[in-house]
Formats: C-alpha cells, structure tokens, sequence
C-alpha cells in the first residue's frame, strides 16, 4: 500500500507539475494566450524582412519601423480574405479615426502587413487601401517581398495559417505592439482593443 | 494472438495518423485528433496490457497499483494534459510533442487497463464520472464558443470535435454502467 501511495502521489505531483509549466502557472491554456504573456513579460525582437509598400518600392520592415520613431499597431490579413481579415480591416478604420481625431498619428502608426505576396502585388495593396479608406499619415500597409519569408513571418509573430472551407484561410488575429527598435512588446487581443492606443501610448513611454 | 491482433492493429493505425501519407489528416482535421487518434491511442494501450497480461503474470506490477489508484491517477493526468489546447498545437507543430503524445496515451491505456482489472466498482466509479464531466464539459464547450481555441484548426473542426468528445465521454459512461451491471459478460451473475 505503500508503494502505491507514493507512485500515486508521484504522479499526481510530476503531471500538476508538468500541467502548470505548460500552462504558465495555469495562466494560460492556449496556444495564443501563452504568447501573449511571454510577449507582455519580456519583449522580443523581431527578425527582419524585405517588404514592399503599395507603390511597389522595396523597403525592410525594420527600417520602415525605425524610419520616423512611431509606436506602430500591426496586423496581418491577406487582401482576399473574407473572414478575420476583413473584421481587422473595420477595427483599423475606427483605430485610424480615432488616431486622426486625438491628433496622435505622429506618435502611433497603424501598419497592415500582407503575408499573401503571391496575390498582393501593389495594384491589390492599392485596391485595398482605397476600399478601407487608408489615410497614409495614420495607417500603411506593406506586402512580403518574398513568399519564401513567409513561414519565417508567421513563426515571428507566432500566427498559424489553417486552410479553412470556400477556399479561405482562417487564422489567429491580433494586434501586435511593436516599437521603432523593432521589439514586439504586447500582442492584444480583440477583447481590449478600444484600449489599444493607450496601451500603444503607454509603451512609448 | 486472439488478443494480441487487434490491439497490434489500433496501434499501428493509431501511429500511422502521425506519420505521413496519413498525417496531414490530423494536421488538418481536430476531428481527426483529437476524436479519433487520441482515443485510439488509449484503445492500443488498453488492449496491448489486455493481451499482454493474459500471457505474462506481471505480479510485481500489483503493489505499485493497489485499488488501481496509481494507474487512475496518472490516466487522468496524461488525459487532462492533452485536453490543453496548446497542448495539441504543440503536437501539431513538433515532433516531438507529437512523439510524447503516442508514448503518453499509450501508456495512459496501458494503465487504465491494468487499474480496472485490479480495482473495486466504487473507485472505477470515481474515475468514470470524472472523465465522463470532463469529456462532455469539454465537448459542449467546443461546440459552443466562438473562440478559436487552437491556433491549428478552424472554428468548424473544433466544433465537429466537441461533438466528437462528448459522444465518446457518454459513450464510455454507458458502456462501464453496462458493464458494471454485468450485461454481456458473466460477470453479472457473480453480482447477483
């Protein structure tokens, strides 16, 4: 009875043990909100990718996101898309007037990257910006230069891509905080993101 | 070799989902995972043990598993961590977390196995109904929320899953009830 009594507290003790690592001390049980709170605790620099923007010139993420010191709010949508993307694209219309309104587009930047550069070549990136109203002094967007860089910018930002019916993509959508050193500092979820350019705010500081 | 077959067969379909041509099934499919490769592997590891101790006496097992406490506990441990949703993206991105999930539910059969066979009605119980609430709470909270929980499948998949879950959980309820009430066994009889 003994020795059943310590394996069975063995275990229990090794697989709660096992179960809180995983889970970030029970914090956390998805994929999604285990990144978010390694980002929050410790930001991480990002690797960097050629892009272009949509008058086709070439430029480098980095470089784009230290060119004028702004915090920038970044999201990844395909211009295709129907689903997800298409709920990003509204949010970034209110965050654009809302930015344009208190006057901040000098301190935070809305930025839109495509992962899709197979398909978003810069007449798209256009049609796009014309259809959601892009305002070029508060939001830009940008495409992979390279659809071979793509996997390496989805593991970066921690997005998955999972075929989904009627031919779409459905995949995890965030906000994502990043600063002009090209540190990601807060990935946010839609369940703040009338906070979000107060947070953006906060980080700048 | 009656019993040794079958338990030969589960395993290697159950491993064959992992491994390519078959693996971009549960790649793509939660269905697939979660409902049908998960649950095949306990029913390899279930088997495997039923097989195996029909053949070998395996006597030093028994102080370590009293009341088959030791193999319950650990069961729901290995089951509980991978009902993690992050737990399953893992298995999908790595190998290795995929590599420890056969081991793991594997042997997580194993031991049920082992437990039931060498445990009293009332701790079966026990077990039974916590796995069959964590099933089927699991299962009606996939079907119901609108939040992707895993970052590799689609909303749909996961809500075809949560059915899945549940119809197991009950199913597995049922079929202890059935047994414990001796139908289609002789058991019955010996409870009479």
């Amino acid at each position: 009875m003994l020795q059943t009594f310590a394996a069975s507290l063995c275990a229990l003790l090794l697989g709660l043990a096992v179960i809180l690592l995983a889970t970030d001390g029970g914090h956390a049980f998805t994929t999604e909100a285990l990144r978010r709170g390694q980002v929050a605790r410790a930001s991480q620099q990002l690797p960097d990718f050629n892009v272009r923007d949509r008058l086709d010139q070439p430029d480098t993420l980095l470089h784009l996101l230290a060119s004028d010191g702004r915090i920038r709010i970044v999201d990844f949508v395909y211009t295709r898309c129907q689903t997800v993307c298409s709920s990003l694209g509204s949010v970034y219309q209110r965050l654009q007037q809302q930015l344009l309104e208190r006057g901040l587009q000098d301190k935070v930047g809305l930025l839109t990257v495509s992962f899709d550069p197979a398909n978003d070549d810069a007449a798209a990136l256009q049609a796009y910006a014309a259809r959601l109203r892009m305002n070029p002094s508060a939001w830009e967007i940008v495409t992979l230069a390279s659809v071979t860089d793509r996997r390496r910018l989805l593991d970066a930002f921690g997005i998955m891509i999972v075929p989904a019916p009627l031919g779409e993509f459905e995949h995890n959508a965030a906000l994502h905080i990043i600063d002009p050193a090209g540190r990601l500092v807060r990935i946010i979820g839609y369940d703040v993101i009338d906070q979000v350019i107060d947070i953006a705010l906060a980080t700048a500081r | 070799m009656r019993r040794a077959l079958p338990a030969l067969v589960v395993t290697l379909l159950a491993i064959a989902l992992s491994a390519p041509p078959w693996r971009y099934l549960i790649e793509q499919s939660m269905v697939w995972h979660m409902a049908i490769q998960m649950p095949l592997l306990v029913l390899a590891g279930w088997w495997a043990m039923r097989a195996l101790s029909h053949r070998l006496t395996l006597d030093w097992l028994t102080p370590w598993n009293r009341y088959g406490l030791t193999g319950f506990i650990a069961a729901l441990v290995i089951l509980a961590y991978w009902m993690l949703p992050l737990a399953i993206d893992r298995a999908v991105v790595l190998p290795s977390a995929d590599l420890l999930k056969l081991l793991t539910l594997f042997i997580a059969g194993v031991l049920l196995q082992h437990s039931f066979a060498c445990s009293p009605a009332a701790l079966q119980l026990f077990f039974v109904g916590y796995l069959v609430s964590m099933m089927t709470w699991l299962g009606s909270y996939f079907i119901t929320t609108d939040l992707r929980l895993c970052n590799a499948y689609s909303l749909e998949t996961q809500m075809q899953t949560g059915w899945g879950i549940a119809v197991i959980g009950i199913g597995l309820g049922a079929l202890w009830v059935g047994h414990a009430l001796g139908w289609g066994s002789r058991a019955g009889i010996r409870l009479q």
